[in-house]
């Protein structure tokens, strides 16, 4: 018992150890010599292949068979021009309409007046959707009570409401910025109220520990963490009011992308529809890629969580 | 008592909408302060509801316009998911096939699924086989993109045990890939049956024989607003039916979620 | 005769711009039945060997071979057991178990009668019918190890399995595994960042160097494990309150140290 014992067997053990396979006797040296180096690596991370020729000569490949396709049918007379004009034709009338009037207004004038609108109903529903959200997630009472008429309202399709948009504003401006609120409002305080909600309770703990006032709290601490869904939900209305404006001036307007393209279906001038359709995707489209920008602008000092 | 079981929430509920419910009378029928042209009393609400529910409106009865406004969601759906499944799937799995499609949906996805209505209208006219169409478009968007999105976020780490294993190209599908891609699909599927209701009412209100977007049109032509709102109404009503039943089929699909 | 050779394998991660040496000229034979574990620091490229030897990722130059065969892609002969476990969600116990196994060709008798064989001596009895989220995360491990070795694999790849348990679960699972590998022998390669874990488990601890990681020094252990008679205690903490098992560890642990302050100058 005692020393010796033990000074046996750690002799022993480094007799084991001084037997075992010593590599690298030097020291550890950081760095690589390029001489060294073998030739590039096969696959980085399997199985992700990297975007290779292949990938980007599929992508034209599909492409050019949708246009390709849509030509063929065009040209051949396999659908009558009336009906489906080759891209072509569809381009340069686009081209034409936005110097040209049709239905009153050049392609411009009505994509402003539709944005017009949009804006207004947008902006409404965010200005009073994102503040009701925060407010039914911070406070359970007023969740209680305004959550069963909002869940009522939300079912409703936005265009449902276009009858009482026809009775209450006739073909006024109010009857699109209704219906383009209807759309965009229930997003916004859906997401709201989420982000509000599911915040980190820790967070809010901490705040508290750390002696931060109510006003500071809010501000600072609940603010930031609902902005991420806050902002998702923005992105997601404006998709929605969008779509809203258009559907309401398919009906009730006399003016707008959407009345242009009434005007122009009835009428029978596909290409006209067409360039309406692209205008419309286009400026959809511009409007989800600035809500991105800001988002990532309004995030970029977050980590995403994994 | 049995009742005081219910929770507090289930309460506020009813009571918010008893409260609403009486605002709404006393605004119209009780005090006339909101004309009855431009929002319906309740009385003259559920008089309406009767009507369209026993002798009829707009050509139909209630239930047959219903009737004919999901059949039409359910076809346009349904189409749209048979197909867009599979591509996504498919584009989930393959890059090449990925490659090969996305440019195509990056160009038709900005362009709102009413914005087609016109062109289905000038191609197929008036009847259901445009609304068809336009529904169809509606709904396939969300379901492929979801489907792709749905095999990417497997975890890598499970597509590498099951190749580990040594499973073979149709049990990796059936086994792995599909059950592991099913939550998102759903979430496809959710927003495209949004998607394509929203539509389908759209449609029905530019041009129809019936249907609840006819309804609406009609009321609206007849200047009848609680006949307007008794439609509103059915429309909401048959939106959360629709999104119920997903939700039930969903339960089922994916039993693994719910097991606790 | 089912052995793991490394040799001089390299591999080169590439990024824009630079190119990043993770593994360099590692040379190492891991024998047949014989377990080895990898201890280094992070970053050292220890889950890399091991996902090469798995067929999940490839060397940049020099070749990885199990039994004799060049290593071209995963299969069931070379099981792994992640450190999130990697079992199918929407599958319970019995069918996580049971995946692999039906790519063999067995009956369904021959099938049911492993997966009854690993449920109990895994401990799993009574949570056949459970799903993975229902389970605690030793329940879960329990579960992949149990897939693996009812594969009945040559070779057993173990990627820090108890890392993402917490300390006391991670104690039974190393007495676990050591009941299992005695039972059940066969080449293991385990990589690890826990010096005591790698004593108590291998017959070989191997340590490798900060990045770019080689061999630094390889310990035997199953020498002293013998000579000291480690397997007559069944406790794990009668073994690591052992003259000759804390001597290792100490060894390893000044060993990993230099490779720690060698990082941060």
């Amino acid at each position: 018992m005692g020393i010796g014992l033990v000074g046996k067997a750690s002799d022993a053990v480094e007799d084991c150890l001084v037997k075992s396979v010593d590599l690298v006797g030097r020291k550890t040296v950081p760095a690589h010599t390029n001489a060294n180096r073998p030739r590039a690596a096969v696959l980085d991370n399997y199985p992700y292949v990297r975007r290779s020729l292949a990938y980007w000569s599929l992508s034209i490949a599909g492409l050019s068979a949708f246009f390709g396709i849509w030509w063929l049918a065009a040209a051949t007379g396999l659908a009558p021009p009336q009906f489906l004009p080759t891209p072509l034709a569809v381009a340069e009338k686009f081209v034409q309409l936005l110097h040209q009037p049709f239905a009153g207004y050049t392609l411009q004038e009505h994509l402003w007046s539709s944005l017009q609108r949009y804006l207004m109903g947008f902006g409404l529903a965010v200005a009073l959707g994102v503040p009701l959200g925060l407010l039914m997630g911070w406070f359970r009472w007023l969740d209680y009570v305004v959550a069963p008429l909002f869940e009522i309202l939300r079912f409703i399709a936005p265009i449902a409401w276009v009858p009482f948009a026809a009775l209450w504003f006739g073909t006024g401006i109010g009857g699109p910025v209704l219906i383009i609120f209807a759309g965009a409002f229930s997003p916004c305080v859906v997401n709201a109220y989420r982000g509000a909600k599911f915040v980190d309770a820790y967070l809010v703990e901490a705040a508290r520990m750390l002696g931060a006032s109510n006003r500071m709290i809010v501000l600072e601490v609940l603010l930031p963490a609902a902005m991420p869904s806050i902002m998702a939900g923005l992105r997601v209305s404006a998709g929605l009011g969008w779509m809203s404006l258009v559907g309401a001036e398919l009906i009730v307007a006399s003016s707008g992308i959407g009345y242009m393209m009434v005007q122009a279906q009835s009428s029978i001038n596909t290409a006209i529809v067409m360039s309406s359709m692209i205008a419309i995707g286009a400026v959809g489209g511009a409007i989800d890629l600035l809500l991105r920008k800001i988002e990532t602008l309004a995030m970029r000092n977050r980590r995403r969580a994994k | 008592m049995r009742v005081l079981s219910y929770s507090p929430r289930a309460w506020v509920s009813v009571m918010t909408l008893a409260g609403a419910l009486f605002l709404w009378f006393a605004a119209t029928s009780l005090s006339g302060w909101i004309n009855p042209v431009v929002f319906p009393t309740p009385s003259e609400t559920w008089a309406s509801f009767v009507q369209i529910a026993t002798t009829g409106y707009a050509d139909g009865r209630l239930d047959q316009h219903i009737v004919q406004s999901i059949k039409l969601v359910m076809l346009g759906f349904g189409s749209a998911a048979i197909i867009g499944m599979p591509l996504g799937l498919w584009m989930g799995r393959s890059r090449y096939a990925e490659a090969f499609f996305n440019p195509v949906f990056t160009l038709i996805r900005p362009i709102p699924p009413l914005a087609w209505i016109p062109l289905a209208i000038v191609w197929l006219g008036l009847g259901d086989a445009a609304k068809v169409m336009v529904i169809w478009m509606a709904a396939v968007v969300p379901v492929v993109i979801n489907s792709f999105a749905g095999v990417r976020s497997i975890q890598p780490q499970l597509i590498e045990a099951a190749e580990m294993l040594g499973v073979q190209r149709g049990r990796f599908v059936r086994e792995v890939m599909i059950p592991g891609a099913l939550p998102m699909i759903f979430t496809g599927l959710r927003l495209s049956l949004q998607s394509a209701w929203t539509t389908l009412v759209a449609g029905e209100l530019i041009g129809a024989v019936r249907g609840l977007g006819h309804v609406l049109t009609q009321g609206s032509l007849d200047i009848f607003p609680s006949m307007i709102l008794v439609a509103m109404l059915a429309v909401a009503f048959c939106g959360w039916l629709m999104t119920w039943a997903l939700g039930w089929l969903e339960r089922r699909a994916m039993p693994w979620r719910t097991a606790s | 005769m089912s052995n793991i050779v490394f040799e001089n394998v390299s591999r080169i991660f590439q990024r824009s711009g630079s190119d990043l040496l993770t593994l360099d000229g590692i040379s190492l034979e891991i024998h047949d039945e014989e377990f080895v574990a990898i201890v280094g620091p992070s970053g050292c490229g220890k889950t890399t060997c091991l996902r090469m030897a798995a067929g999940l990722e490839f060397p940049s130059s020099g070749s990885v071979s199990v039994a004799g065969r060049q290593v071209k892609r995963p299969g069931p002969d070379r099981a792994v057991v992640f450190q999130q476990f990697a079992l199918f969600p929407w599958k319970t116990v019995w069918e996580n178990i049971d995946f692999g196994l039906r790519s063999k060709g067995l009956s369904s008798e021959e099938r049911r009668a492993i997966i009854e064989r690993y449920v109990q001596l895994m401990n799993l009895t009574g949570c056949e019918s459970a799903f993975p989220h229902q389970l605690s995360g030793g329940m879960q491990q329990r579960v992949a190890i149990a897939r693996a070795y009812a594969l009945d694999p040559g070779v057993l790849l173990m990627d820090e399995p108890f890392g993402a348990l917490d300390a006391q679960t991670r104690v039974v699972m190393q007495e676990e595994l050591v009941r299992l590998a005695r039972v059940s022998p066969r080449t293991v390669l385990f990589i690890t960042h826990a010096v005591e874990e790698s004593v108590y488990l291998a017959d070989r601890v191997v340590i490798m160097t900060t990045r770019p990681g080689r061999v630094k020094e390889i310990i035997d252990v199953k020498t002293v494990r013998e000579a000291h008679h480690w397997d007559q205690y069944t406790k794990i903490e009668d073994v690591m309150d052992l003259e000759s098992f804390v001597h290792l560890r100490t060894h390893i642990w000044k060993s990993l140290r230099e490779e720690h302050a060698g990082r941060d100058h």
